[in-house]
């Protein structure tokens, strides 16, 4: 008889034990199968597929690195290459000062809770939550250069010699689009940086000021360094955003980054590589996936290395 | 800067007022403008560009709702979001929640399989992304945009919602199973009804990107049947590029619900879209 | 009605023995307490019995009936915790009604037993709110009525009043003594404050590092610590430990000597101790008295005296920097910085050995 106990015992405890694990795998298992099929297994392939000979859809013998030399290498692509890269570099470099620059000024400006704060809040944010696409043919209404609202507001106002064709001209084109990402995107870094501002100790500002401090002082000096978190975060997603930036362009000035491949992007010119068009001819997963494999290590790289420099001059705010 | 100095007093408030304000007319003047240009003629915006319009007349979305596809594209955009937001938001709480609610040999590894995931721009893998569902017959096929935004959007929505499910005391989990509930029921019953705010904001965290992506459509669907409504809206422009007022209409048109919801619901939005920026 | 008995418990976490060999029988209809400092294990010990954790080794048995394999809810067991844990999204009736409804009570025994326990507990009237819009004591009694709803053989509560202030925790202290005697049921409380423990137990737990260090009645643990550790722990303020040796051992008649001068004579079981031997003498305030005959004298200058008029308390420094502190029942006119001389009868005194455990006098 205590025999017989002690085995429902021991089968009881198992019991629960395999419960357990099966509930855990059933909670876990689709997320994972997910992420699995969609993401890992495409990424994977992407390097996989780079080492590749392809004829349209079909795989054909492997060939090295030789779809990277061509990418990197070979004189024609080559110099989309290089023009696409600086394009993406003045993207980043220019957002960084327009869009999160003046982000930063709206949120310390925000900060003091002016009048109407909670409506500046949302006209700022308004922008962020439309589609690319409805900003990006929005604003190319607004550029044309013979109806467009911006030239005929030029004229309007006395400054008929400043409108011009904004898309139309290479020394402009990528201005336009850049100040057009701004206007859609400054809401975002403006809140991410107000919410940060937030979190510090109300205290902390008031010992300033008892201590003297100007409002210039104690946003350098206070508020700058402690909400280092949030500026990371920001120069990271630029940085991310800048290198993988499509929509616009595309939208703006068309797959071949017109006029003259001014506002060409290391996007489009995957696009073009892998799919085909009229400059890059026909469709070529080989070299694309080369390409996405060489953009996706530099994006990587960059960030990863970004992400150290900036969180190591974070400070920790108990 | 100058603005900021308050030794300055009342001059510096108004020079904070007035960049501020013009700033949001900046803003907000655009979005106006699209507006009041959709009720306009072609001829009313050549003219008066700048006027409100003669009449608020509804000619230009009767042209929409009659003559293009926009109302279909509207209907596919709503239902790839709906279903791929319920999908992650089913899958990822799941997740998440046998994450921060379990210690298991394991735990760390998957975090991390997780985590990974956020740092992987699936664009850049379009080409197998492209040959895989070809092979599964879902290029051409709504299913195929929501498997993939929802395996782009896990890895965020688990990490977001991993963080929300820690922050529940463990002794509710223990007195549930004291009370004699199953694991399953603790989970539907005690926990997750405590964590609706944060899967409202992790629906809008998803849906807003989701409903405005226009990348993923461009590649895998070609049909006009299946198109969505950021995409369908391209082909919309070169159907109809000479005639403004339906154009401006169309745009008002796609940014008319998103832009509504956001008014009335502007804390959770702004909540849910920065969400993965602030810890 | 249950009686509970722990057979070699043990538990580990990662490696890390949390409780070494727990055995404790308790009686039906006790009150028992855990009790010992934080980290002591008491609350994992509970955790044990409610099937909250699993068992490392040893066996867990409730009425007779081995039950370490069962899941929490099939012990027959409620739990009350420390943060109360009321469901936030349900009202007060349903936090209460929760348990019978996973049990597939029906709706006319649901409402009856959560009508009765509401009227125990004076409940009635906020059955329809939620817990947020309750105060600390309400919150608490509503954690009290979802366990007693359940009948369970045995209650079970996490330290439940260490969230509430301190006169209302003398309150629910009274509360719950009377809730005991009208339910007639098992109850094993968890605390780390020793006054809750010495006065609501049968039977007190005292537990230290994941050992149980004694079991008994509230007096018995106070008049006979078996050592050291329960000695300090029991009583408050503290008892007073003095260090000394034995300066001769001669079959069962030993002279002690402390460091700071006293001496003293006892008579215990022969070769217990050896000369030379490291002794404890434990102390406690109420015993250590100016102004009295006593078989030991000590000095000390005061550092701090608090007088509240019907007691006082003194705080002393020895000339070798002894801290010791003494409680007079009425006033005493000392002021701080003044040295006084204290006494001790040994009668009262307890005696500790080189391995910190009791010694008892002889005669």
């Amino acid at each position: 008889m205590a025999q017989a106990i002690d085995t429902t015992y021991e089968n009881a405890v198992a019991r629960r034990r395999n419960l357990r694990k099966l509930w855990l795998a059933f909670l876990l298992f689709p997320a994972m199968a997910i992420l699995l099929t969609f993401v890992f297994l495409p990424m994977a392939s992407a390097v996989w597929y780079s080492v590749y000979d392809w004829d349209g859809l079909v795989r054909g013998e492997f060939v090295g690195l030789a779809n990277f030399q061509e990418v990197l290498f070979d004189a024609r692509n080559n110099k989309f290459l290089i023009n696409a890269f600086f394009n993406n570099v003045k993207v980043f470099i220019a957002l960084m000062i327009v869009q999160n620059g003046l982000a930063l000024t709206l949120a310390l400006l925000l900060a003091r809770e002016p009048k109407g704060y909670r409506f500046y809040q949302i006209a700022f944010f308004l922008p962020v939550i439309l589609s690319t696409v409805i900003i990006g043919f929005q604003w190319k209404l607004f550029l044309n250069p013979i109806f467009g609202l911006v030239n005929t507001l030029l004229r309007n106002v006395g400054l008929g010699d400043w409108a011009m064709p904004w898309l139309g001209l290479p020394e402009t084109a990528l201005g336009s689009m850049i100040l057009v990402n701004a206007w859609h995107w400054v809401g975002f870094p403006t809140l991410v940086f107000l919410a940060a501002i937030h979190r510090i100790p109300k205290d902390l500002i008031e010992a300033a000021r008892l201590d003297g401090a100007s409002e210039w002082m104690i946003a350098r000096d206070i508020i700058w360094p402690l909400m280092a978190p949030a500026v990371t975060i920001i120069v990271v997603l630029t940085f991310i955003g800048s290198f993988n930036w499509f929509e616009i362009p595309y939208i703006m000035g068309g797959l071949e980054g017109a006029p003259a491949y001014s506002t060409d992007m290391l996007g489009l010119l995957f696009y073009r590589t892998a799919f085909g068009s009229v400059s890059a001819g026909n469709s070529d997963f080989g070299t694309g996936s080369a390409l996405a494999v060489l953009i996706f290590i530099f994006i990587f790289t960059f960030s990863t290395i970004a992400t150290r420099y900036l969180t190591s001059r974070e400070v920790e705010l108990s | 800067m100058s603005t900021m100095n308050k030794k300055s007093g009342d001059l510096g408030t108004w020079l904070m007022h007035i960049f501020l304000g013009v700033n949001a007319v900046i803003m907000l003047y655009p979005i106006i403008m699209m507006a009041l240009s959709s009720f306009k003629t072609n001829k009313e915006i050549f003219s008066s560009p700048f006027s409100l319009p003669q009449s608020f007349s509804l000619d230009n979305f009767a042209v929409i709702w009659n003559e293009t596809n926009v109302p279909r594209y509207f209907i596919n955009s709503t239902i790839v979001t709906g279903l791929s937001v319920l999908v992650l938001l089913v899958v990822g709480t799941m997740a998440a929640y046998a994450l921060s609610r379990y210690k298991f040999k394991g735990n760390i590894m998957i975090s991390l399989f997780f985590l990974s995931g956020l740092m992987l721009p699936l664009r850049l893998a379009i080409i197998p992304l492209f040959i895989q569902l070809k092979t599964l017959g879902l290029v051409d096929n709504l299913l195929g945009l929501i498997c993939i935004y929802t395996a782009m959007s896990l890895p965020a929505t688990v990490f977001i919602m991993t963080g929300f499910l820690r922050s529940l005391p463990s002794e509710l989990e223990d007195s549930a199973r004291m009370d004699g509930a199953s694991e399953f029921r603790i989970m539907v019953e005690i926990m997750v009804p405590l964590i609706t705010p944060a899967m409202v904001i992790a629906g809008i965290y998803n849906a807003v990107p989701i409903w405005n992506d226009f990348f993923f459509p461009l590649i895998f669907i070609q049909s006009p049947e299946w198109k969505t409504l950021a995409q369908g809206l391209t082909a919309f422009f070169g159907e109809y590029s000479i005639n403004y007022g339906v154009l401006y209409a169309g745009l008002t048109l796609a940014a008319l619900p998103i832009m509504l919801v956001f008014i009335v619901q502007s804390r959770r939005f702004i909540a849910g879209m920065t969400a993965g920026a602030i810890k | 009605m249950a009686t509970i008995e722990l057979r070699d418990v043990t538990k580990d976490f990662g490696g890390v023995q949390v409780i070494h060999g727990a055995n404790l029988s308790i009686e039906d209809n006790e009150f028992v307490v855990f009790v010992g400092p934080s980290g002591c294990g008491k609350s994992t010990l509970l955790r044990l019995l409610s099937g909250l954790e699993e068992l490392s080794s040893g066996e867990i048995h409730i009425d007779g009936e081995r039950v370490d394999h069962l899941p929490p809810a099939r012990r027959g067991l409620a739990m009350v915790f420390q943060s109360y844990a009321l469901y936030p999204h349900m009202t007060v009736f349903q936090n209460m009604s929760y348990a019978l409804k996973v049990a597939k009570k029906s709706k006319q025994e649901i409402e009856a037993k959560v009508h009765a326990a509401a009227e125990i507990l004076q409940l009635t009237e906020l059955l329809d709110r939620k817990p947020k819009a309750l105060s600390g004591g309400q919150r608490q009694r509503v954690a009290i009525g979802r366990a007693i709803v359940r009948d369970p053989k045995v209650f079970l509560f996490d330290e439940p009043l260490s969230n509430l202030d301190a006169k209302l925790r003398v309150q629910m202290r009274i509360e719950l003594t009377n809730l005991h005697q009208q339910l007639q049921s098992t109850m094993i409380y968890v605390t780390h404050d020793q006054v809750e423990a010495m006065t609501m137990a049968d039977k007190i737990v005292v537990m230290r590092n994941g050992h149980i260090e004694q079991v008994g009645a509230p007096l018995e643990l106070f008049n006979k610590p078996v050592n050291k550790f329960v000695a300090g722990f029991i009583g408050s303020p503290a008892m007073n430990f003095f260090q000394g040796k034995i300066i001769s051992a001669n079959e069962g008649a030993y002279e002690a000597q402390l460091d700071n001068g006293a001496q003293f004579k006892f008579k215990t079981k022969a070769g217990l101790l050896n000369a030379e031997d490291k002794i404890d003498l434990g102390v406690r305030p109420e015993d250590l008295q100016p102004n009295q005959d006593g078989s030991g004298k000590i000095v000390g200058k005061a550092t701090a005296v608090e007088r509240l008029g019907a007691q006082t308390y003194v705080y002393l420094s020895s000339p070798i920097k002894e801290s010791m502190i003494i409680h007079h029942a009425g006033d005493l006119d000392v002021q701080s910085g003044e040295e006084i001389e204290v006494s001790f009868n040994l009668e009262s005194c307890h005696l500790f050995g080189p391995d910190e455990q009791r010694i008892e006098f002889d005669g």
